[in-house]
């Protein structure tokens, strides 16, 4: 019954989002009930608080739908096995899979998410270079704190091709990203997740809810919402505050350039005047000097941060916004039934 | 020593027989060597002097080795130092311009042309000389001829009455002369009964040592006196011989000494005798001064003979007994004393016994209390001279020695209202003898009471303050300040404004940093039948407060040196501050606008202000201005520092940042330990003003982003008590301050009353406070009130409303000074709630945002920055772009402006947290 039910909320989502992923080769994503249980059990063993969890996605693609029917987790780095080969451990572990005969085809990695925070540079990173190898890799994001809620939160992204370009060729200037002309809503494509059991798993799904007596904790219909609110608010606040400052640094630089663009038209005036006055005189031009050597452009601030930033905070907003919205649902619903009572 | 005998000889080869010159030749040729070498060396040591002195110095020299050299008829010798004599002569022309041509000058001249023609005329020593000598004979007779026809007048003068040239002048300049004439006006009468009578007598009776000197010194048999300034006594007596008698007594005569003289001439050894046993009862000291004098003056001249030992240091000499003793001769004998001041060799003990003798003496022989005043003026000078050293603290002795003086002389200047001192008067326009005009005498009487002031703190500076010795030295502050009171009334009568207002500063100085026990008991009316007649009578007095308003005043009035003001004021307000006169000492702090300028003043001033910023805080928490002595004691403590700002002790610092020069300087300032400010109770005093103040203000903005610290040292004391592993009974005065503050923090005012007023901290600082009871009542209040505050902010979330009874029965406050603290919490929007007449209770608002509102507050005040940075990026660009390329662009511009308005009008809004205008805002702007 929960994974009817994530389906159907998941679905939803899914449902919302397709309309971005036109020229791609994955349109859908069918997740094997398998592995979303693997994810959350990798989560509540390894994962406390802010920390991450990643672990490996296998699957196949059929059509340009991408099947993912198994997955394992990346071991926990510490310390002491800081030599620790990672490509060598997925290496041994897929062969391993291979030999009990489970699909091998690595498609992409799953990690967890604290409060919905992920979009940052490492994730786009590694995605790039996933996405880069193979085409079709996705990255699955679950967020085991509004899973504890009471509703499956699981998401796959995908970089844009745009995004993809861009990354292709390093170039995060301000000039390289408005040629592109991307924004953060072009960063990430999400891609619609189905979760598909089999027949037999439905059956047993089916016999197990008639006989297993009601749940004694709802969480989903918990009132309390000021803790949720404020971890989000913070966290969100912490991004204000990173864009601010690059808001500064780019303002900065954006005067710099202008005042050096000035000196620069001046320079070239006077050179000017000068040339006509000489030659009035009869006297040869000045020799054209580099004037990009004169006057060095200033270090123009890299922006593919404030892109993600403004991700990551358009990602906190969607949050909150879904929060609140089904928190006031629960409000006015235990309003009315106060009211009944 | 050794020049009396140099110049004894040549004088007596000049005028007595010649007949034995050869016997002394070879003997005194050697020692005078070694005399000579000794001259030098003295010279070369000699401070610096003024031009005139200095100049003179070296005609002296010169003329020294030419009578060397006279005496051994070396006559290249002669004629190369006259030639240099004559260029130095020429060299002081400006200062013989002035003062004349010096008598010492005119007599060598004199002298060296006598003994020129005498050896000319002495053919058969000519033809005994070596032919140097003779060709340098003839032409330095030639010289000194044609030299000498310039002074024609001037040695006339003096050939016809040589002594009186000498005694006259030459005492003046002479003396520098390192004391080869010290004594020239005491051998003069000496010589004059001397020579009346037979030598052997006087040998016998007297100074058998001196005889024996000049026994054994053959060449000082045949000196002669005629003209002889430097002789000495010793030498007197041995080479005494009839002729010069006769004109000695003419002389002697018209220096009024005839009736001294005579009476000795007949009764010679009797009546020396019996002088000396006059002496010898009236002071010991001088006798054994003479006594001494005499022996070491023969004694070194025996000495000099047989070993030839340079005698570096001068010889103190007394008059010759039996010399008449009249002023002149005693300034000039003072002034001898004088010129040996400063030099190097000079002993100074030996010349401050000197001094005193001499005051003997003038005492004794009633020469008026004008040189007795003038004496006592060098001996109290030459008493603070004694140190070399800047930093060194006089013994215990020499500053007894000094105030007695001080207060001698002050005794003399009480008694004889005709005296005038001051340091303006001139050397030459003093009026030492008695006579009908008042005496003059030149001399600061203030400045020596003021260096004396000076040297008692310098003792008290280095003396350890935990000893017995300390407290011995603190006694002496009881004359200090009597002397001080009484240079107070003596310059009231006498002095000028200026004068008055430094003795006036002294006598502040000396008072303000005393708590008036007396006036305090008196204010509590306590005084009366218990008190002992001592207490009685010292409550007779004056009040301080009363003295140091009227010194105050006057310095107010009258003072034009800034400094004396600036003081004045600090110790009046310090004054007030100790005696708790709150409010007039914060008045004159704020009227007086110190605050603005003291950072120019010296250290000792910013020392002194200090101190009185200090002890206006502590002044400020007794009367439970709590803020007022927060703000008072912030500045000073904050700095951590406390101890060297309030020049209490120095700082342990490594060598790079003060070497030891400056740390010497620093040491100099230190304020002596009677007069020190408890820095623990500073320190009290001021954490538990901050506690008062913060840790209410801490419970009332909880969860304001923007709160600030009041005390940074406070928090510092709080951290490092949160910072202790395991939590004891608090120990110290800081651990007991912490743990009150955490009781207070729980709005907990019974432990935090027993943390803060306990038997410890009684101890160690409430009780040092004159009115300990009454600031413990009110810290007792402050804590009560301030806990109700702090319990108020703390938990008036958890309440609905809350009995105004309740609350005064917990914190124990009477029910209308709760009613107030919380009325005044309500009308400052601390606290938000109403009060509820008929029930008497609170009834809370709850308008306090939760903190996610809070968050939220805070989130909108980031998007308001985030917002308007980016403006201004978009400002740019449209101002880059708008200026360089679109000119006709403007629209767009003006339409930035217009939004720039909005903007403002949103910033508006937004500080009143209206998310609606907020929002309405941010859609304006997208």
């Amino acid at each position: 019954m929960a994974s009817r039910k994530e389906s159907s909320s998941v679905s939803s989502t899914a449902m919302a989002s397709t309309g971005g992923t036109l020229d791609s080769p994955v349109k859908q994503i069918q997740i094997e009930g398998l592995v979303v249980l693997k994810i959350i059990k990798h989560y509540q063993e390894e994962g406390q608080g802010s920390e991450v969890v990643q672990g490996v996605l296998l699957g196949l693609v059929v059509d340009d739908r991408l099947e993912i029917t198994n997955c394992f987790p990346f071991p926990q780095h510490t310390e002491d096995d800081a030599d620790f080969d990672e490509v060598q451990y997925q290496m041994e572990m897929m062969r391993s899979l291979r030999h009990v005969n489970i699909d091998h085809l690595h498609v992409g990695w799953y990690q967890s998410t604290y409060y919905g925070s992920f979009v940052s540079r490492a994730l786009l990173d590694s995605q790039f270079s996933y996405q880069h190898a193979i085409e079709e890799s996705v990255v699955l994001i679950y967020d085991p704190i509004k899973t504890a809620q009471g509703s499956l939160s699981l998401k796959a992204y995908r970089l844009t091709p745009k995004l993809m370009e861009i990354c292709k060729e390093k170039d995060f200037t301000p000039e390289g990203l408005k040629k592109a002309n991307i924004g953060f809503e072009q960063m990430f494509e999400e891609v619609p997740i189905v979760i598909k059991n089999s027949h037999l798993i439905n059956v047993l799904m089916w016999e197990l809810e008639d006989k297993s007596t009601v749940a004694d904790k709802h969480e989903l219909l918990n009132l309390s919402s000021s803790n949720h609110l404020e971890k989000s608010l913070q966290l969100l606040m912490d991004r204000v505050d990173d864009m601010s400052q690059d808001i500064v640094k780019y303002n900065t630089y954006s005067r710099n350039l202008s005042k050096q663009q000035q000196q620069k038209h001046q320079y070239l005036q006077r050179r000017q005047q000068e040339n006509a006055q000489r030659q009035s005189r009869g006297e040869p031009p000045l020799p054209e000097e580099d004037i990009s050597k004169l006057f060095k452009p200033p270090q123009p601030p890299p922006r593919m941060d404030t892109l993600l930033i403004a991700g990551q905070i358009n990602n906190y907003c969607q949050n909150v916004k879904e929060f609140t919205s089904q928190n006031l649902g629960k409000l006015f619903m235990a309003e009315a039934l106060q009211g009944h009572n | 020593m050794s020049r009396f005998f140099a110049t004894g000889s040549d004088s007596e080869s000049e005028e007595s027989s010649s007949a034995d010159e050869i016997t002394p030749k070879a003997p005194g040729a050697t020692f005078k060597q070694s005399l000579l070498l000794s001259d030098d060396e003295e010279d070369t040591k000699r401070v610096v002097r003024s031009a005139k002195d200095k100049r003179f110095e070296e005609l002296t020299n010169l003329i020294k080795t030419i009578r060397n050299a006279m005496k051994i008829r070396d006559m290249s010798k002669c004629l190369e130092e006259f030639e240099q004599l004559c260029r130095a002569f020429l060299k002081s022309k400006n200062i013989v311009d002035k003062e004349g041509v010096p008598p010492f000058y005119i007599r060598l001249l004199a002298d060296l042309e006598d003994y020129l023609n005498q050896l000319w005329e002495d053919k058969e020593g000519k033809k005994k000389m070596n032919k140097n000598n003779a060709k340098a004979l003839s032409t330095l007779r030639q010289k000194i001829r044609k030299y000498n026809r310039d002074f024609e007048s001037e040695i006339a003068a003096y050939k016809e009455n040589p002594q009186e040239s000498a005694d006259e002048e030459e005492e003046e300049k002479e003396p520098e002369d390192s004391g080869s004439s010290s004594d020239s006006e005491g051998e003069v009468s000496s010589k004059s009964f001397l020579k009346k009578k037979p030598e052997a007598p006087s040998e016998a009776t007297k100074f058998l040592k001196s005889a024996k000197g000049s026994g054994d010194e053959s060449s000082s048999s045949d000196e002669d006196d005629d003209d002889d300034d430097d002789e000495d006594w010793g030498s007197d007596q041995s080479g005494s011989s009839g002729e010069t008698s006769d004109k000695e007594e003419g002389k002697t005569s018209s220096m009024s000494m005839l009736f001294l003289k005579k009476s000795q001439d007949t009764e010679k050894p009797g009546v020396r005798k019996e002088e000396r046993k006059k002496k010898l009862k009236q002071k010991e000291r001088i006798e054994e001064e003479a006594e001494e004098e005499g022996g070491e003056e023969a004694g070194g001249g025996w000495e000099k003979v047989k070993g030839g030992v340079p005698l570096v240091k001068e010889k103190p000499k007394m008059f010759a007994k039996g010399t008449e003793i009249n002023t002149a001769v005693v300034v000039k004998k003072l002034n001898e004393i004088l010129q040996a001041r400063g030099k190097k060799g000079t002993d100074r003990a030996a010349q401050i016994e000197l001094f005193h003798a001499l005051a003997a003496i003038a005492a004794e022989n009633n020469l008026g209390q004008g040189i007795l005043v003038k004496i006592k003026f060098n001996i109290i000078a030459s008493l603070y001279d004694y140190n070399p050293n800047l930093a060194a603290f006089m013994k215990p002795d020499m500053w007894k020695k000094c105030l007695d003086c001080i207060d001698e002389l002050l005794d003399i200047l009480f008694e004889h209202n005709n005296i005038f001192i001051g340091e303006n008067i001139a050397e030459d326009s003093e009026n030492l003898a008695v006579s009908d005009q008042p005496f003059r005498v030149r001399g600061c009487i203030l400045t020596l009471v003021e260096r004396m002031d000076e040297e008692f703190t310098k003792i008290m500076q280095n003396t350890d303050p935990h000893s017995q010795e300390y407290v011995d030295n603190l006694k002496d502050e009881g004359r200090v300040c009597g002397i001080v009171d009484r240079l107070l009334t003596y310059m009231e009568n006498k002095g000028s404004t200026e004068e008055i207002c430094r003795v006036y500063l002294r006598r502040i100085m000396h008072t303000y940093y005393k708590f008036d026990y007396k006036a305090h008991r008196r204010s509590l009316g306590l005084q009366g039948e218990t008190k002992s007649e001592q207490d009685q009578e010292e409550s007779e007095g004056e009040d301080s407060a009363v003295i140091m308003d009227r010194l105050c005043k006057f310095i107010y009035a009258k003072d034009r040196t800034d400094r004396i003001r600036t003081c004045a004021i600090l110790c009046h307000i310090y004054h007030h501050a100790l005696h708790s006169r709150w409010y007039q000492a914060r008045d004159l702090m704020l009227m007086s606008h110190l605050q603005d300028n003291i950072q120019h003043a010296d250290p000792p001033v910013q020392i002194l202000y200090n101190r009185t910023m200090v002890q206006l805080g502590i002044c400020a928490f007794r009367q439970g201005m709590i803020k007022d002595a927060h703000n008072a004691l912030l500045d000073i403590q904050s700095s951590g520092r406390a101890k060297e700002l309030l020049g209490q002790g120095l700082l342990m610092r490594n060598m790079q940042e003060r070497n030891a020069e400056q740390e010497k300087i620093e040491k100099r300032r230190q304020v002596p330990f009677h007069m020190h400010i408890n820095l623990e109770l500073l320190e009290c005093v001021y954490l538990v003003s901050a506690m008062l103040l913060e840790i209410p203000y801490m419970a009332a903005h909880e969860f304001d982003a923007r709160r600030r610290m009041i005390s940074k040292q406070f928090h510092h004391q709080l951290r490092v008590g949160e910072r202790q592993p395991l939590l004891g009974p608090p120990e110290s005065m800081r651990e007991h301050v912490v743990a009150a503050s955490k009781a207070m923090k729980m709005g907990d005012w019974r432990t935090c009353h027993s943390f803060i007023i306990n038997e410890k901290m009684n101890s160690k600082v409430w009780d040092l406070f004159p009115e300990a009871q009454r600031v413990r009542e009110m810290l007792v209040r402050k804590i009560q009130e301030e806990s109700l505050r702090t319990y108020l902010f703390t938990y008036s979330s958890v309440y609905d409303s809350i009995s105004m009874a309740t609350l005064s029965e917990m914190f124990e406050l009477e029910m209308p000074t709760v009613h107030s603290i919380i009325s005044k919490m309500i009308i400052n929007e601390e606290l938000m709630a109403s009060l509820d007449q008929p029930t008497q209770t609170v009834v809370m608002h709850r308008t306090e945002p939760t903190s996610l509102q809070n968050m939220a507050l805070q989130l909108a005040e980031k998007l308001g920055n985030l917002v308007e940075n980016n403006e201004r990026v978009f400002d740019l660009k449209q101002g880059v772009y708008g200026g360089y390329f679109n000119r006709d662009q403007k629209g767009g511009y003006q339409q930035k402006q217009s939004y720039q308005r909005d903007q403002k009008s949103y910033q508006q809004k937004q500080s009143g947290y209206q998310r609606g205008g907020y929002r309405n805002q941010n859609q304006g702007n997208y």
